[in-house]
């Protein structure tokens, strides 16, 4: 019989503090009427810098698995939880004063929120096919959740109710997988798994089928094809302050669980799951492209961008080499931080009783706020990947990655996507600059933390643009296969 | 072959045919509620199969749970929001040609991986899966207790998400809807809190003359 | 004699059967609820089969927990579907889809 140490709940420490914490809060929630948005509010962001602490006390050069080999704590968790809590506490900065507006600040929001990171974090540690569907599912339905929370809207309960089929339908495909690859190397394990089919030179048929179910249902984890019809109905439907949450906290689980299932667990069948990428890359690549040139709604055309960006995400991990990972974790990194920066800006500038919804609501932001126009123009030029930003160094990274495999065709084919896209960011740019504004449109405000963060934001995009060295350096060496 | 597999074929048969029956008249049925009662069906008939294979304990748990449980609310709810059936159903063939050439490739590709034994795992036939001595309920509450100690931590989570989740998504406070208040009821101190006299004029009489 | 593949079999029938319902309703949610339930049986037939015939506890360790999240799943989407009838009077897709483009 096997018998716990220290050592399991150190690993499993910034998990059991979060929940120990959501529980404190809940309480909160439920019993004090007085000040409830403050302590709510702040004692989120204090939860999250002591998340921070314990993480970083943690990382460490070496993984330890923990619980029976249910969990695993190594560098490459420890950092994209890292970047996890960064934009999870951003959110809320960003979200408050949005909410408020529209009367959806209530306890809820912060501890479904939590939730979902908690449910991020068991998928970025999972190591076990139990716990990565666990963790999948809690993050799922706390986002469900959230995406309804506006119950009055019927708009939002729509979009929650599809990306609830869509995400139960993908979790059904999963596991039906899941129970393939089970039955017929006989562990849930993920490195024992490794094992057992590096050991075995011809896997059965059986095998291949149940990869292919679980790799075309993992695509919705990323909002990539065939599961990508959820996105532009979430981030239309959702209010902003929910989108911001379910569009960016999520992709880093996503790209963990890629990377612990198919890199780790069935790195041996990467003849057949590279295929199926390169399937799912290119139909996310042409959609995210083509069909948001037609959006007129500028968070169905931040959609179909998101779209791309997983196309993009999955270039890197189609590759199969450690520079591809490494390509595409800093892609999925760089992502996250442009994709809550433009929801950002979209929340500056919406108001009580008026939400951003299109994209002429941009016109000659240049004139309203020539700070926060450059910022937004940061944001667009990296996510077209427009060098000196950081986005232009993630393209170039996931590039090298396809080229390093001789799929040249499907390198030029994403060149020539990412070109037809930047004509959809270069168009809000030349709103914002060279058309004039609505004279009688108000003016910006917003609290000061909220403008500050935003700024930071964007100066990170080009800081990190022009020294991408600190942010490579630190994925090479945290994903060391 | 003896007596007792061919009870345990004829049996598997049975149940296996009820289950697929059930299933396909839960997606074609007109009715929601009917549907909903189909779907009961077919979860009996799988937990008497899992019984069947020794998962005795699971086999209960879907019966009590599942049916008992998930199944009556969503009964609950499709009585609730009263679906008209009829319309629902309008334009239900379009996509049907598509479903049934999509799900009919499921089928095939893995019954053709069955029928050749292309698996790569040897169809044995089954072993005890417990030690002897120990029930199937004892062996999975150790498993559970032990090994996936983790993971059933994590189960609790979920389950928590789910009650805060229904009862945001749910809960409605109308003004006008009548309702316990045990701390207003607690906080009555006086003895003219607890009755209050009303003059009532005595209009029956009219009423029995009549 | 009743082997593994045969409850494998049953598993991918059931499993291609809501697939199927899932196009045929697809205008239903409460259908597709129901037939992503059946899913999940397809999948717990499959994983309880290959417990058995390995021996092995974990399969239906897994069916524990699928059984859980179930009814958690099933309590939040139907939670969902009464706030969209509420705000809608309709759950038929074709009604209520205000979201394109």
């Amino acid at each position: 019989m096997m018998s716990l140490t220290a050592t399991d709940y150190i690993a499993a420490l910034p998990q059991i503090f979060l929940l120990g914490m959501v529980c404190v809060l809940l309480m909160f929630a439920v019993f004090v009427k007085n000040g409830r948005d403050e302590v709510l509010h702040y004692g989120s962001l204090g939860t999250l810098a002591a998340l921070a602490i314990i993480t970083g006390e943690l990382l460490r050069g070496h993984s330890i698995i923990a619980f029976n080999g249910m969990l695993i704590q190594d560098a490459m968790g420890d950092v994209l939880m890292l970047f996890a809590y960064a934009i999870t506490a951003a959110i809320f900065v960003y979200a408050r004063g949005y909410l408020k507006d529209r009367n959806l600040l209530s306890g809820e929001f912060y501890i479904l929120t939590l939730l979902a990171l908690l449910g991020a974090m068991i998928v970025i540690q999972g190591y076990n096919l139990i716990t990565l569907y666990m963790g999948i599912e809690l993050m799922a339905l706390s986002l469900y959740t959230l995406v309804a929370l506006s119950r009055e809207d019927s708009r939002a309960s729509e979009a929650a109710m599809k990306f609830f089929i869509l995400g139960a339908i993908s979790s059904g495909t999963l596991l039906f997988g899941m129970s393939l690859i089970y039955g017929l190397t006989g562990t849930l394990n993920i490195g024992i798994l490794g094992a057992k089919l590096a050991a075995t030179p011809a896997p059965g048929l059986g095998v291949w089928i149940g990869l292919g179910f679980v790799v075309v249902s993992m695509a919705f984890e990323l909002g990539a094809v065939p599961f990508h019809m959820w996105v532009p109905d979430v981030y239309e439907g959702a209010p902003s302050g929910m989108a911001i949450f379910v569009g960016s906290v999520p992709k880093l689980a996503g790209f963990a669980f890629f990377m612990r299932l198919l890199a780790e667990g069935l790195g041996d069948l990467h003849g057949g799951w590279l295929w199926l990428l390169t399937a799912l890359a290119v139909g996310s690549l042409f959609i995210g492209a083509v069909v948001a040139i037609a959006q007129t709604n500028i968070k169905r055309m931040l959609a179909y961008s998101t779209i791309n960006h997983a196309g993009f995400i999955l270039l890197g991990i189609l590759a199969g080499t450690a520079e591809g990972y490494r390509a595409a974790m800093f892609y999925v990194i760089a992502y996250v931080i442009m994709f809550a920066g433009a929801f950002g800006i979209i929340m500056l500038l919406s108001r009580a009783g008026f939400d951003v919804e299109k994209i002429e609501d941009l016109r000659g932001l240049n004139e309203r706020s020539p700070w926060f126009a450059f910022v937004m123009l940061m944001i667009m030029f990296s996510m077209a990947g427009a060098p000196p930003f950081l986005g232009f160094f993630a393209k170039v990274e996931v590039i090298k990655a396809v080229l390093d495999i001789n799929m040249t065709w499907l390198a030029v084919f994403s060149v020539v996507m990412a070109v037809i896209a930047a004509f959809y960011y270069l168009r809000i740019v030349r709103l914002m600059y060279f058309d004039r504004a609505d004279p009688d449109a108000p003016g910006i405000i917003a609290t000061p933390d909220f403008k500050l963060l935003l700024s930071v934001n964007g100066l990170v995009l080009l800081g990190l643009g022009i020294f991408p060295g600190g942010l490579l350096a630190l994925c090479k060496a945290v994903i060391g296969f | 072959m003896s007596p007792g597999a061919i009870t345990y074929q004829a049996l598997f048969y049975l149940f296996a045919a009820g289950i697929v029956f059930s299933g396909l008249r839960v997606i074609t049925a007109r009715n929601p509620v009917h549907s909903a009662l189909f779907l009961v069906l077919a979860l009996v008939n799988a937990a008497i199969l899992w019984v069947q294979m020794g998962a005795e304990f699971l086999g209960i748990i879907l019966v009590l749970v599942y049916v008992g449980a998930v199944m009556v609310m969503f009964l609950f709810v499709v009585m609730m929001l009263d679906i008209n059936a009829a319309t629902m159903r309008k334009g239900m063939t379009r996509y049907a040609p598509l479903g049934l050439i999509i799900s009919g490739l499921i089928a095939a590709e893995i019954g053709w991986a069955l029928w050749g034994h292309y698996l790569g795992i040897a169809n044995t036939p089954h072993t005890a899966v417990a030690p002897a001595g120990i029930s199937n309920t004892e062996e999975l509450g150790r498993a559970l207790y032990t090994h996936y100690i983790y993971v059933f931590e994590i189960a609790a989570v979920i389950l928590l998400l789910g009650i805060i989740s229904a009862i945001v998504l749910t809960l409605r406070w109308r003004p006008n809807t009548r309702r316990q208040d045990i701390n207003q009821q607690l906080r009555v101190h006086k003895t003219s809190d607890h009755m209050r006299l009303v003059d009532l004029r005595d209009n029956s009489r009219g009423r029995k003359e009549s | 004699m009743i082997g593994l593949y045969h409850y494998l079999g049953l598993g991918a029938v059931v499993f291609a059967v809501a697939v199927a319902g899932m196009f045929i309703n697809r205008k239903n949610m409460i259908l597709l609820l129901m037939c992503v339930e059946l899913m999940l049986l397809a999948v717990n037939i499959n994983f309880i089969a290959f417990s058995r015939f390995s021996g092995n506890i974990s399969g239906q360790v897994f069916v524990f927990f699928i059984l859980t999240v179930a009814a958690a799943e099933a309590a939040v989407g139907l939670a969902i579907l009464v706030v969209l009838f509420r705000n809608r009077n309709s759950i038929n897709v074709s009604e209520i889809n205000h979201l394109k483009g």
